[in-house]
């Protein structure tokens, strides 16, 4: 997911949890069933997983536009010098030490 | 919301929270209904009247409970656990209760019942007292929900009195 999915993709979690737990405590409210609103609560749990979880992609429209590799080649990443012959004897020294 | 694992884990806690609201909700709700209930006891006999080995006054007695608690029962009720004690005052004791009849009632339709029996557990005094002793019959009931908090009432009767001999 990008990162303007991931920020719709918790919106829409908590839109439809919240949602989920409003219909399932009316319902079961209403028809004095206990059971009724557990298992309304639980269909709502799946859906929203089912919705947000995933990577659909409905989440990835605004891609990032990562540097192509052809352009990267062309500019390399700075490499440490190959030390000269006189500062690696001074290394050597030091390493056995 | 960066992975998978991180949505996965959002979805379950936020959805364990609202859950944990709703339960709260539930639980709320029960305090707004208000309860109408009925109840008698009836001493039909007294079987046997003694003093134990021990000095402890100990009775025997048939009773008949009847009662209506169907209007407790809400849609958050789990079951209603029921009990009939005997109290009374001693020199001893400020207050003595002796419980000598329970039963649990599972459901609004079980809710008003009638039951003739003789008492479940034995109705024996710390001591001598029992003699002529007058004493009230009280039906507890405890409200047991399926969440939340559990609630708790009684009926009290009074009137009730025992021999001045033993028999």
């Amino acid at each position: 997911m990008d990162w303007q999915g991931q920020k719709h993709a918790e919106m829409l979690m908590q839109i439809f949890l919240v949602f989920s737990a409003v219909a399932a405590f009316g319902a079961g409210y209403l028809m004095r069933d206990f059971r009724l609103m557990m298992l309304i609560y639980a269909g709502g749990v799946v859906l929203t997983a089912l919705v947000t979880v995933p990577n659909w992609p409905y989440f990835n429209r605004h891609p990032l536009k990562w540097l192509d590799p052809s352009e990267a080649e062309k500019h390399p990443k700075p490499q440490v010098s190959n030390i000269t012959s006189s500062s690696s004897s001074k290394k050597k020294a030091s390493k056995n030490k | 919301m960066h992975s998978f694992g991180y949505r996965a884990n959002a979805v379950l806690t936020f959805g364990v929270t609202m859950l944990a609201l709703m339960c709260f909700l539930a639980s709320l709700s029960d305090t707004f209904t208000v309860p109408t209930t009925s109840a008698e006891v009836k001493i039909l006999n007294i079987n046997w009247f003694q003093k134990q080995a021990n000095g402890n006054d100990e009775v025997s007695l048939t009773l008949n409970v009847s009662a209506d608690l169907s209007t407790l029962f809400t849609w958050n009720t789990k079951q209603v656990f029921v009990f009939v004690a005997a109290e009374y005052e001693t020199p001893q004791n400020a207050l003595n209760q002796v419980s000598l009849w329970d039963g649990i009632i599972p459901s609004k339709e079980h809710a008003k019942f009638w039951i003739h029996t003789t008492n479940k557990y034995r109705f024996v005094d710390q001591g001598s007292n029992l003699k002529g002793k007058d004493f009230n019959l009280t039906l507890h009931w405890h409200i047991m929900p399926k969440t939340g908090k559990m609630f708790a009432d009684k009926i009290v009767m009074t009137g009730y009195r025992l021999p001045e001999e033993y028999r």
